[in-house]
């Protein structure tokens, strides 16, 4: 049972870090249908800029203006790459943030050098907030769930209740009406990106102090992201938490179950035969627990492409 | 007809003679550039022609390669295929695989059915190292390539013969399999898929038919790779060769039938020759890509195809100057951004970050570039690349008055043209 | 419009520049095909320097035949299939002996193709030296007289990492074995399994999980939280041994840590205080190697700026035997025969600061001292800026430290003695 609650705990905790890289690139694709490939290279230039600023300025400090510096390289990003192959068509704007990633990540490693670097998390923060199972919590695992509860509120309420909200929603609706009645629908494209990326940034700034920091962040993270954005359906920030918790939590669970589908035949009473084809029926689900996610997105694509909670496709 | 009939004979009597002109490390290297062009315009079937762009190509590549190796293994060089045949398998098993994964895959269209053949790809990647028996775990499948039909196949220039043989008449296949009707249709898919349905056509059943035939040429490519290199390994599902050939494609061009050919070729050698001699070849493929992407959106074909149109259009000697200064804007460039790249990457390597450190009061230790010292505590070293930077950056603006003033003039011409003959009728 | 009128030019243009490099002449050449861009390229940089150093020393000492050693460097482009390619560009250039080490899947497809070549290609051999990658069927049922491993093995660092835990009395008698789920992490969990009765202890459960795919550990560390044990066996390395530390770390868990890699740059910068009191099984460390030892690590910091660390020292006291069997190797004609040079180093007894190198005959396993250090304050050489550093606690030598030649091992030796 306890067992139970801490993968519960543990995943949820990492799902939240997932939803916290998801929401700004389901946010870019659902108002330009643009599919940024290089939206986890703006989550490791986060921990790299908060591991340079954090001697300078306090960790706190860095974390905020690490995200403030990822979202103006988005900006910038938009405005002088991004709009000018944006009459291309789609496929050009997807392969040039292609492009843009493995420069990024070229760069990091020009300047940061190959091997993971020493970003930590401070002192004054690396206690544990309770104990369960027999092990220790540690109190920052919190402060990262804390963080990514509090962006999707804020998020969900600027977008919702505010004036700006109300704006982007319809740029990311119907972008053509929303400039004929005089909204300057470039300017809100540029400040999506902008905020989408200082979102990854500060991701980044967050979870690279707890987990390693190294030039290989983005390829790690990068696919996990696009599961969880496809499953929670492009374009809707509430999908994006729901598939994040899901896969998040799912694949702590699984890590737990020594068990396979030969296991499972043996109840149905045919596990000798199961066991001796070998292959995929005697693979145990705790081996597979970073591939399951990649079957659910596959499922969810042939049920339901637009998602779980996406719009319905438009033919 | 008859210049490209020409272009295309000369082409071919090139590609024959190749081994007496190049070296063993040079002709493999042609080797690898033949299966990237395969591969390229296998993908253009489904991603140029059929406008369904897929993100795991690499699954059918991968597919066929292991399928050819089994197929080795258990043959022996003899019987239904001898080592000739051999990518035969990898057709045969590509055509398979293509067909189911395309029956999934197709039932979507547009950003969804990219995700989808990445999802496919990403799951074979996932669960292929657990497959011992199919995929041999991360040491791979191996075999050896056995004599057949009086030639041992022991050396590259016999291997290269054969992979030319197997390239021009895939390319040949594929070439005409777009003047079919089904080929035509495939054009109609990407343009208009709606219509097709309304004329009558089972849309689902023909992208899944072009998603098979793109496979089963992926597939033939793997083959040909796997014959090459005598083995495979499960990285080859890696999303990094599926990232590969849609880079390769588009960067040759994917309205022209040969430019994802052109695309793959530049870019295999490119990785092959700038890999061993510089350490950030990476960051200047992505800075190509990029460029390519914003600058020449229709890829490098569609320079050659401007380099004739403008010189049917504007006549040969006003072109000329134009294309010089474009030329020279980017050498500029090229060479003050590769210094600086190289030396900045020196300067921050972990190895000259000991070196100075060492003694921390004297000044920095030179790097050595291009066979000469430079240091970095010195403006010397600063100035000259930055300045032939703006340089470059000067001469591009040239380069755009001078095209602008071409392209202004012609207007001229051809408006005065017109009041003449207008005057001339009247 | 044919592409390939545009291929013709550049490829003839390029031949041109790549001719001038191919030359005739008698000096030896040695080429290192390791990833040296891409993500595995810091291991890869650390084998190319390491080597680098080895050929140089070499060559001060007056290199082989009256000339040096060339050392020509390939990036295999971070995979086996590069690896390949690089391969045969190598021997085109020709290089007569091939080093690698970071990767066991490069090192499976290098060994491979090399043996396919010397069966095609008799009387123009080719050596790999494997510096570095442990899988066991490199020699084991991938071996061939023409392959030589310089390093140890999955079995060879575990019987000594238990056999040292065991002597301190810190192992205890619950262990834990988590592992990566490929040849290596598989390799060492049998180990874990078969030295049991050495060490003295009990696995109480063994996991493998997916290779640099996890980002969060807290579900593995809670599995080990759950089985109440005393020490930690992995054989993981990167990311997955630093994120399973931080994570164990992170939840306050008090097993000790048995390793093989912890001595990766950058590891212990990151585990800080949390990585005191682990223990590493690793085949050089200087503090070890007393006078020869530290004399070797200065040179080694006046020559590339550092000490050296990780994989470096085993690599360099590789090479340097390899250069130690050149010496009694004469050229005939001109040129070196591999197959004597192999003789030779069967025979050769090359002394280290951590004890003497020898060849085994039977599979080209190297008989390689192994030393198990722990991570300590008073360290003599601190590593990654930190005050922590690698404490010596037992030396095997070669012998000690061996383990039976693999069964599956068969071995062709050349008919005729040069």
């Amino acid at each position: 049972m306890e067992y139970f609650i801490i993968s519960l705990l543990n995943g949820a905790i990492y799902g939240l870090l997932l939803f916290m890289v998801s929401a700004g690139l389901t946010l870019i694709f659902g108002m330009m249908g643009v599919l940024n490939f290089s939206h986890a290279s703006f989550y490791m230039l986060g921990a790299y800029f908060a591991y340079t600023l954090s001697p300078l300025i306090g960790f706190g400090m860095a974390m905020i203006g690490a995200s403030l510096l990822v979202g103006s390289v988005g900006v910038m990003v938009e405005r002088f790459f991004l709009r000018r192959v944006h009459n291309y068509g789609h496929a050009h704007e997807l392969l040039l943030t292609f492009g843009l990633s493995f420069i990024i990540a070229e760069l990091v490693k020009l300047f940061f050098g190959n091997f993971p670097i020493d970003y930590r998390i401070p002192v004054s923060l690396d206690f544990a907030a309770f104990r369960i199972g027999g092990a220790d919590y540690p109190f920052y695992r919190l402060i990262m769930g804390g963080i990514a509860i509090a962006m999707f509120a804020l998020i969900y309420l600027l977008l919702t209740l505010t004036r700006v909200g109300i704006v982007v929603r319809s740029a990311i609706y119907k972008p053509r009406m929303a400039e004929a009645l005089g909204h300057n629908v470039p300017l809100v494209f540029m400040g999506v990106f902008g905020v989408g990326a200082a979102l990854a940034g500060l991701a980044g700034a967050v979870a690279g102090a707890f987990y390693t920091t190294n030039p290989n962040m983005a390829l790690e993270l990068g696919v996990m992201v696009f599961v969880v954005v496809v499953v929670g359906g492009l374009g809707s920030l509430g999908g994006a938490m729901i598939a994040s918790l899901l896969i998040g939590i799912i694949t702590s669970i699984c890590v737990g179950i020594d068990k396979s589908l030969a296991d499972l035949f043996s109840l149905l009473g045919i596990g000798d035969w199961a066991q001796d084809i070998g292959g995929l029926l005697t693979l145990k689900l705790s081996s597979l627990a970073s591939t399951i996610p990649f079957a659910l997105m596959l499922l969810v694509l042939l049920v339901r492409p637009s998602g779980l909670m996406g719009e319905k496709e438009h033919l | 007809m008859k210049p490209m009939k020409f272009g295309f004979v000369l082409g071919t009597t090139l590609l024959l003679l190749l081994p007496l002109v190049l070296s063993q490390s040079l002709l493999n290297a042609a080797i690898q550039m033949l299966i990237a062009a395969l591969f390229a315009c296998a993908f253009n079937l489904l991603c140029g022609q059929g406008g369904m762009l897929s993100f795991g190509h690499a699954a059918y590549f991968g597919v066929g390669a292991f399928a050819t190796l089994h197929a080795m293994k258990a043959m022996g060089g003899v019987g239904l295929l001898p080592t000739p045949l051999l990518p035969l398998a990898g057709a045969v098993a590509g055509l398979a695989f293509g067909m189911i994964a395309g029956w999934f895959a197709t039932k979507r269209s547009g950003t969804y059915f990219a995700m989808i053949t990445l999802a496919l790809a990403e799951l074979l990647h996932a669960l292929a190292p657990h497959l011992k028996s199919l995929f041999g775990g991360e040491s791979g499948v191996s075999a050896m390539r056995m004599p057949a039909w009086g030639m041992s196949f022991g050396n590259s220039t016999q291997l290269y013969y054969l992979t030319l043989i197997w390239v021009l008449a895939s390319l040949g296949l594929l070439y005409l399999f777009t003047h079919t009707p089904v080929g035509r249709l495939t054009v109609g898919l990407r343009e208009n898929s709606h219509r097709l349905r309304f004329l009558g056509y089972d849309v689902h059943r023909l992208s899944v038919l072009v998603f098979a035939v793109s496979a089963m040429f992926s597939g033939i490519a793997g083959g040909l790779q796997a014959v090459s290199n005598e083995s495979a390994n499960y990285v080859v599902f890696e999303s990094h060769l599926s990232a590969v050939v849609v880079l390769n494609t588009y960067i040759g061009g994917v309205s022209v039938f040969l430019g994802p050919a052109l695309g793959a070729a530049l870019m295999t050698f490119f990785g092959y020759a700038v890999s061993d001699l510089s350490r950030s070849w990476l960051l200047y493929q992505g800075v190509l890509f990029v460029l390519v992407m914003m600058f020449l959106p229709t890829g490098l074909i569609g320079l050659i195809s401007w380099w004739n149109n403008s010189k049917a259009q504007y006549g040969f000697v006003r072109l000329l100057p134009v294309a010089i200064l474009w030329l020279f804007a980017v050498l500029l460039l090229t060479v003050s951004s590769v210094f600086l790249v190289e030396l900045l990457q020196r300067m921050f390597s972990l190895d000259y970050r000991a070196l100075a450190s060492v003694n921390p009061v004297a000044p920095w230790p030179a790097i050595t570039l291009f066979a000469r010292p430079w240091f970095p505590g010195v403006a010397t070293t600063w100035l000259p690349p930055i300045l032939i930077f703006f340089t470059g950056c000067w001469a591009v603006r040239l380069a755009r008055g001078r095209w602008q003033a071409l392209l202004d003039n012609a207007d001229v011409d051809a408006s005065l043209s017109e009041t003449a003959g207008d005057g001339v009728k009247s | 419009m044919s592409a390939s009128k545009f291929i013709r030019p550049v490829v003839v243009a390029c031949t041109a520049l790549l001719l001038v490099s191919v030359t005739l002449a008698a000096p030896l050449k040695v080429a290192v095909i390791e990833a040296l861009s891409g993500p595995q390229a810091s291991t890869g940089l650390s084998y190319r320097n390491a080597t680098r150093y080895a050929i140089d020393r070499l060559n001060t000492a007056g290199g082989w035949n009256g000339e040096k050693i060339d050392l020509i460097e390939y990036d295999n482009q971070g995979g086996p299939t590069g690896a390949a390619d690089k391969l045969k560009a190598a021997i085109a250039d020709g290089a007569q002996f091939i080093v690698s080490g970071s990767s066991s899947a490069v090192g499976g497809q290098l060994t491979d193709d090399i043996r396919k070549y010397n069966i095609r290609n008799p009387g123009k051999e080719v050596v790999l030296l494997n510096l570095g990658a442990e899988a066991n069927e490199l020699t084991g049922e991938k071996c061939h007289f023409h392959n030589f491993r310089f390093s140890s093995n999955a079995q060879i660092r575990i019987k000594a990492l238990v056999g040292a835990m065991k002597k301190d009395g810190v192992i205890g008698t619950r262990v834990y074995s988590i592992n990566q789920n490929y040849s290596w992490g598989q390799d060492t969990e049998n180990a874990i399994v078969e030295y049991a009765s050495v060490g003295g202890y009990k696995v109480v459960e063994k996991t493998l999980h997916d290779v640099n795919k996890i980002q969060d550990f807290s579900p593995y560390v809670s599995k080990i939280v759950a089985a109440n044990v005393d020490t930690v066996i992995t054989g993981n390395w990167s990311n997955d041994l630093l994120l399973l530390m931080k994570a164990t770390k992170a939840s306050g868990l008090k097993a000790r840590f048995g390793t093989t890699f912890l001595d990766q740059p950058g590891n212990l910068a990151n585990a800080g205080d949390a990585a005191t009191g682990h223990y590493i099984a690793h085949l050089f460390n200087a503090e070890a190697g007393g006078k020869e030892g530290e004399q070797f690590a200065e040179d080694y910091k006046a020559k590339t700026g550092r000490y050296p660390a990780f994989i470096e020292g085993q690599a360099v006291q590789g090479m340097l035997m390899f250069g130690e069997a050149l010496k009694s190797v004469k050229a005939q004609s001109n040129n070196l025969n591999v197959n004597a040079w192999a003789l030779a180093l069967e025979n050769t007894k090359f002394k280290t600061p951590m004890g003497e190198l020898r060849m085994r005959a039977a599979d080209h396993q190297a008989l390689v001292p192994v030393v198990v250090s722990v991570v300590s304050n008073d360290a003599k050489y601190k590593v990654d800026g930190t005050a922590l550093g690698f404490k010596p606690i037992m030396v095997l030598t070669g012998e000690q430290a061996a383990t039976p030649v693999p069964a599956a091992c068969k071995m062709q030796r050349p008919t005729q003695t040069p």
